[in-house]
């Protein structure tokens, strides 16, 4: 390997994970946008659309590794879209909405608490242990210049990608995009005007649900194991990445993901693995002395 | 909800206990045999199968006669989820429980290692059944007992078949920065060096992480001919499943902790085939007096665990100091426990050095073939 192959290949390995929390980390800032909650639960969410994935595979039946299916690939991606999207709906209603009103405080608790019910409910239905992941994208090695990709990370960077483009079109060309934008800059204006905020909430954590189900199935598959408490320390990297990138936007945390990856792929291999972490968040912190809204946030104007 | 369920478990024990004697008057002595390993956790499949080991040996003894007459022996089974606050949480809880005469404990070193303080002060027998950091036994502790072999034997063994029989010399040394892991890659380098290896690397994961591309991809860049690491086997399936789809060619060899079959089962068969790990003592299966166990735990629980038959044996040797006492008392079973010289175990006959190691010291090595662990050798 040459020094320039070296690089190369830890980007591809930067960008595959910064990728997963990418897609993490725009449920994050979505949600924030809104109603300027750090949805802890986020997560969470993330974790068990992972074990969405796996249950659906094991309704197949689908025990060994490496059997490809494209029905079953979508068959995953859309059962742990539609159902974290249905689990954010529901989080937004029992345990989020009755505290709309309540101090900001209050709902963070109440967001700490969901989280803990999910990893619990998810460790009582599906155990403690790690659970094996079957891959359901072909097993290949790709060599292209000197680095290795597989179809899984070049799957992840697309459906990220893909998934950012989508999510501003919807942001910026529909009704339900402006209802977003209108929310996020005034709730009782938006109302005002006609607009049902709760409706446009629910949506946004519909929409975020569906980000992060999708990346926790792809996660499951790409590293092969899952378990309860893998949403933990994913959700806070992704958290972490909203606000690198500037918690609230949307190509702000593409970004974020991204960088985050690639702080961990480059300290871990120029470094060392034991500074990875250090090295990662002492960036973020650096970040955020010069720049404090993160690299692609805006200037908000004060409400009154 | 683990916990609200032992609460709940606990009222209801309380009931029935009230209910007992409000029936009898007269409550049956108990003494319980404490037993700690993680029940939960990514290590929950080394932690059920230490437990059965536990409850299999107490099973069989109670099954030829009571222990002590009058009293019932049980087994008082806790969880450290392979964390060192929740196994000093566990260690108070049973040194505190009047009828825990002693204990069978703790899988990781990192565990073992601060739990052996309580039961020391509490004054009760500890016999550790796989931690095999060699300090633990070094603290100079009389209650200390331990039925593997340490690190001090598994690390040298490892460097001797890395150099000697795999030819490999120029080595990167992976650890997961536990007491064990760490201990363990010391040892390993320490040997490797004297036997002529050069060590490219020596680095750090932490356990639940789960993208080590990075540190894989580095490995590969300055080509190793093997890749030695310590720890256990959930961080191991990855670094195997990464390093297979990196293309890394080094080979892999690792400690005790690799020795589990989910190992296989996560890393997928592929990518784990032609890994070699060392174990704690020979092949179980080519030990004579080891039949009849694996024949009672297979046909009782299907698949033999790798740590099952080290709980059997810590087990038994604390029921037969038990036995010696013949009464339920800590120190009286302390003092059984120091007089006996010879235990006729499943691994074979164990005698305790001053240190309370034994002196059954053979390092077995394995390598996966076939998507399944097989024998090779036995190194002393």
């Amino acid at each position: 390997m040459t020094p320039t192959e070296l690089f190369l290949q830890q980007l591809v390995n930067g960008l595959t994970i910064g990728s997963v929390y990418a897609l993490i980390a725009l449920g994050y800032t979505m949600v924030y946008g809104i109603i300027q909650l750090i949805n802890f639960a986020h997560g969470e969410v993330f974790m068990t659309g992972a074990y969405m994935g796996l249950a659906l595979f094991l309704a197949c039946g689908v025990a060994g590794a490496g059997l490809a299916s494209v029905p079953l690939l979508l068959g995953s991606l859309a059962l742990g879209a539609a159902g974290c999207s249905v689990l954010g709906l529901a989080i937004e209603k029992i345990a989020y909405r009755p505290l709309r009103q309540a101090p900001k405080l209050s709902i963070l608790i109440t967001a700490i608490g969901v989280s803990f019910f999910l990893q619990n409910a998810v460790m009582l239905i599906f155990g403690a242990q790690d659970r094996y992941v079957p891959s359901v994208v072909p097993a290949a090695r790709w060599q292209v210049m000197g680095i290795v990709l597989t179809p899984l990370q070049g799957l992840i960077f697309a459906v990220t990608g893909l998934t950012l483009a989508v999510l501003q079109g919807v942001v910026y060309h529909t009704s339900l995009g402006r209802f977003m934008r209108a929310v996020a800059q005034d709730p009782l204006a938006a109302r005002l005007m006609g607009v049902s905020v709760n409706r446009v909430v629910a949506a946004t954590f519909a929409l975020g649900s569906a980000l992060a189900g999708m990346g926790g199935v792809l996660f499951g598959m790409y590293y092969s194991t899952i378990n309860f408490h893998d949403g933990y320390l994913t959700g806070l990297k992704a958290f972490t990445a909203a606000v690198l990138g500037g918690i609230g936007n949307l190509p702000g945390a593409m970004l974020g993901g991204l960088l985050l990856g690639l702080l961990e792929s480059f300290s871990a291999g120029y470094l060392s693995t034991q500074w990875k972490n250090v090295a990662a968040f002492a960036v973020l912190v650096l970040v955020l002395l010069v720049r404090p809204r993160g690299l692609l946030g805006e200037r908000l104007a004060e409400k009154v | 909800m683990l916990t609200s369920r032992r609460f709940l478990g606990s009222i209801c024990t309380a009931f029935l206990g009230l209910f007992l004697l409000a029936g009898c008057g007269n409550r049956e002595p108990v003494l319980k045999i404490g037993f700690v390993a993680p029940l939960t956790g990514d290590q929950a499949a080394h932690g059920m199968d230490m437990l059965r080991g536990a409850e299999l040996a107490l099973e069989e003894a109670l099954s030829r006669g009571p222990l002590i007459p009058g009293c019932r022996v049980e087994l008082a089974a806790l969880d450290d989820a392979r964390s060192p606050a929740q196994a000093v949480a566990a260690a108070k809880k049973l040194a505190s429980d009047p009828d825990v005469a002693a204990v069978v404990g703790h899988l990781n070193s990192s565990c073992t290692k601060p739990a052996s303080a309580i039961y020391h002060e509490a004054r009760m027998l500890h016999v550790n059944p796989v931690s095999s950091n060699p300090d633990i036994s070094r603290q100079g502790f009389d209650n200390l007992f331990r039925v593997c072999p340490t690190d001090d034997l598994q690390g040298p063994a490892g460097a001797r078949f890395a150099i000697e029989r795999l030819g490999a010399k120029r080595l990167f040394v992976i650890d997961d920065l536990t007491t064990y892991g760490r201990g363990l890659a010391n040892e390993f380098i320490k040997a490797a060096r004297v036997m002529g290896g050069e060590i490219l690397g020596h680095e750090g994961i932490t356990q639940g992480e789960k993208d080590f591309t990075p540190l894989l991809t580095k490995i590969k860049a300055i080509h190793p001919d093997l890749i030695y690491f310590a720890g256990m086997f959930p961080e191991a399936a990855l670094l195997l499943k990464q390093r297979f789809e990196l293309g890394v060619a080094a080979r892999f060899l690792g400690g005790d902790g690799l020795f589990e079959p989910t190992l296989i089962t996560l890393a997928t068969p592929a990518a784990a085939e032609g890994a070699f790990l060392t174990t704690l003592g020979a092949d179980l299966r080519a030990i004579p007096q080891a039949g009849a166990f694996v024949r009672a735990f297979e046909a009782k629980y299907g698949h033999l665990g790798a740590y099952s038959s080290y709980v059997y044996e810590s087990t038994g040797v604390v029921l037969e100091a038990i036995r010696r006492a013949g009464r339920k008392d800590r120190q009286a079973v302390l003092a059984a426990m120091k007089q006996i010289k010879e235990y006729p175990g499943i691994l074979g006959v164990h005698t305790f050095d001053a240190r309370g190691d034994t002196t059954l010291r053979t390092i077995g090595i394995y390598t996966v073939k076939n998507g399944k662990f097989e024998f090779l050798q036995a190194a002393e």
